[in-house]
């Protein structure tokens, strides 16, 4: 077992941080890569801020899922049935659909929050080359365990419609995983989306 | 999470930093390199400092033989042979749970006519939840460990060249199969679901870490036969260990249990005869339980020559015994 300063697998230049970041940003080629495993370059994107947001700039990471979803059958107690369709592009109880995983350390509301928000409504961004001498925040999650919380978002929103979920059948085929930096701004009121 | 750290220096500018147990990432404050642990296959190897020394594992021993139901002679007869320290290695894995458990409770309500209703209330619980899990990593043979019980210390990483150690015997694979489960069914445990209809978790293996703790084993004789004990080298406690017991004890036991259990036995089968509307069960409970009694004092006869503590293999537990006596008392149910 060996302790080693992490270097850019593109340049070989020295990764500085000041956070316990997994995710691992070269700022002179602008290469991310990651270490789960072995090394991995990863592909990403970085969304433009909003001009009119106030308040600190920071970029939260999130795996962005592409899957298929398919619902065999459901069974909701005491509430009208949520409708999974509402999310999916396409036929009824079929199609494809971005699953949003934030990769920060969050607690348990603030995942579900923002997870909820970004797969019922995907957000909308023009996108940028660098993160411009803004903050990131550290990734802790990584891409494989991001397949399996994609999964969890699915019956979490389905959950959290009214009525109580004893039934769900489904199946849900991850086709795709990528890394985007999505723009925030810290507030009085805790963090917002500044898309 | 364990309160675990693991001191280390940066290899680029020698600062002293430290790492969270279970992480594998870590900025160097002093020159901001970020440094990556690159463990065996994955598994990060670290060692709990030996903090106790060899007078304080035999003190501790000495005070253990005070306690409990063991000889009365023992702190007077008991003589300290050998002492000697001993790391032990431990499976120490960290996940997450993420998932969803449904399904339904039933409540049962009876009205004044005696008539009964069922309520079924339906249930929804999420699980997103940490957990942590440890097991020992070699046959421990007669050492009485089996897990983990403290996870606070100073660690570093493990060079075992000059330390004696009991060698890993079980795979990592096996580790996080054991923890995936331990994890799994602690988290369908805190759901309190009854009858589950749906049920998706999924198990993040976070970390999975080799934990070298130091244990100091004391052997000791009384009466020309050999006992030992396990004194944790971290914090001072005994761990385990085998003792003399004491035959006043045992006889006690036997007797006052035989008295005891007789008693409430005849007291409720008299108690029974002057009441004749509970059909001899208020007499069937009352052997029961003075049979249980009973019971009880014999198991303390039987075993008390010798006082085991610790997780031994061999050893039943109270959990145990009572299930014996609940296997008794259905019997006696049949025999009705």
């Amino acid at each position: 077992m060996k302790v080693i300063q992490v270097k850019c697998p593109q340049c070989n230049s020295p990764i500085q941080s000041k956070v316990r970041d997994h995710l691992f940003y070269c700022t002179q080629c602008n290469t991310m890569h990651t270490r789960n495993g072995g090394i991995e370059k990863l592909d990403y994107e970085i969304g433009e801020f909003n001009q009119s947001a106030q308040g600190e700039r920071l970029y939260m990471p999130f795996w962005r899922v592409y899957a298929t979803l398919v619902v065999h059958s459901k069974d909701v107690e005491g509430g009208s049935l949520f409708k999974l369709t509402q999310w999916i592009k396409g036929a009824s109880n079929t199609g494809n659909m971005f699953i949003y995983i934030p990769a920060t350390e969050l607690d348990n509301a603030g995942f579900r929050a923002l997870s909820g928000r970004f797969t019922s409504n995907p957000p909308k961004y023009s996108t940028r080359l660098n993160f411009g001498n803004v903050n990131r925040l550290p990734a802790t999650i990584s891409k494989q365990e991001a397949a399996n919380l994609a999964d969890f978002v699915v019956v979490t929103m389905e959950a959290e419609q009214p009525g109580v979920l004893q039934r769900l059948n489904y199946t849900l085929t991850v086709n795709d995983t990528k890394l985007v930096f999505l723009p925030f701004v810290k507030g009085p009121q805790g963090m917002m989306p500044a898309l | 999470m364990a309160d675990i750290s693991v001191g280390l220096n940066c290899p680029t500018c020698g600062g002293a930093i430290s790492i969270p147990e279970g992480d594998n990432v870590v900025p160097c404050q002093y020159c901001g390199s970020t440094l990556f642990i690159e463990g065996d296959q994955g598994v990060s190897t670290i060692a709990f400092n030996l903090k106790m020394q060899r007078d304080n594992a035999m003190g501790a021993t000495q005070q253990w033989w005070r306690r409990g139901w063991k000889a009365r002679d023992l702190p007077k007869m008991g003589k300290v042979t050998e002492t000697y320290p001993i790391f032990l290695p431990f499976w120490k894995a960290n996940t997450k749970v993420a998932g969803w458990i449904c399904g339904y409770e039933e409540r049962r309500h009876t009205d004044s006519k005696g008539n009964v209703r069922v309520e079924r209330i339906p249930k929804e619980v999420m699980i997103l939840q940490d957990y942590a899990y440890s097991e020992i990593a070699c046959d421990p043979g007669d050492l009485g460990i089996r897990s983990l019980k403290n996870l606070t210390g100073e660690t570093g990483f493990a060079d075992f060249d000059m330390i004696p150690t009991f060698e890993a015997t079980t795979s990592k694979d096996d580790a996080i199969v054991h923890a995936k489960n331990d994890a799994e069914a602690r988290a369908t445990a805190s759901a309190r679901v009854p009858n589950v209809t749906f049920k998706r978790l999924h198990v993040f293996p976070k970390s999975l870490t080799m934990i070298y703790y130091p244990v100091w084993v004391v052997r000791y004789s009384y009466h020309d036969r050999m006992y030992m004990s396990t004194v944790d080298a971290v914090t001072g406690q005994v761990l385990s260990g085998r003792a003399p017991g004491d035959p006043l004890f045992q006889s006690m036991a036997m007797t006052g249990g035989a008295v005891a259990g007789g008693l409430v036995a005849a007291g409720t089968i008299i108690a029974s005869g002057a009441e004749y509307m509970n059909d001899g069960r208020l007499a069937l409970v009352g052997v029961g339980i003075g049979i249980v009694i009973l019971f009880l004092a014999y198991r303390f006869f039987r075993h008390g020559s010798e006082r085991i503590e610790g997780d031994f293999k061999e050893k039943k537990t109270m959990k145990q015994a009572l299930q014996q006596v609940q296997g008794v008392a259905k019997q006696l149910e049949g025999l009705r």
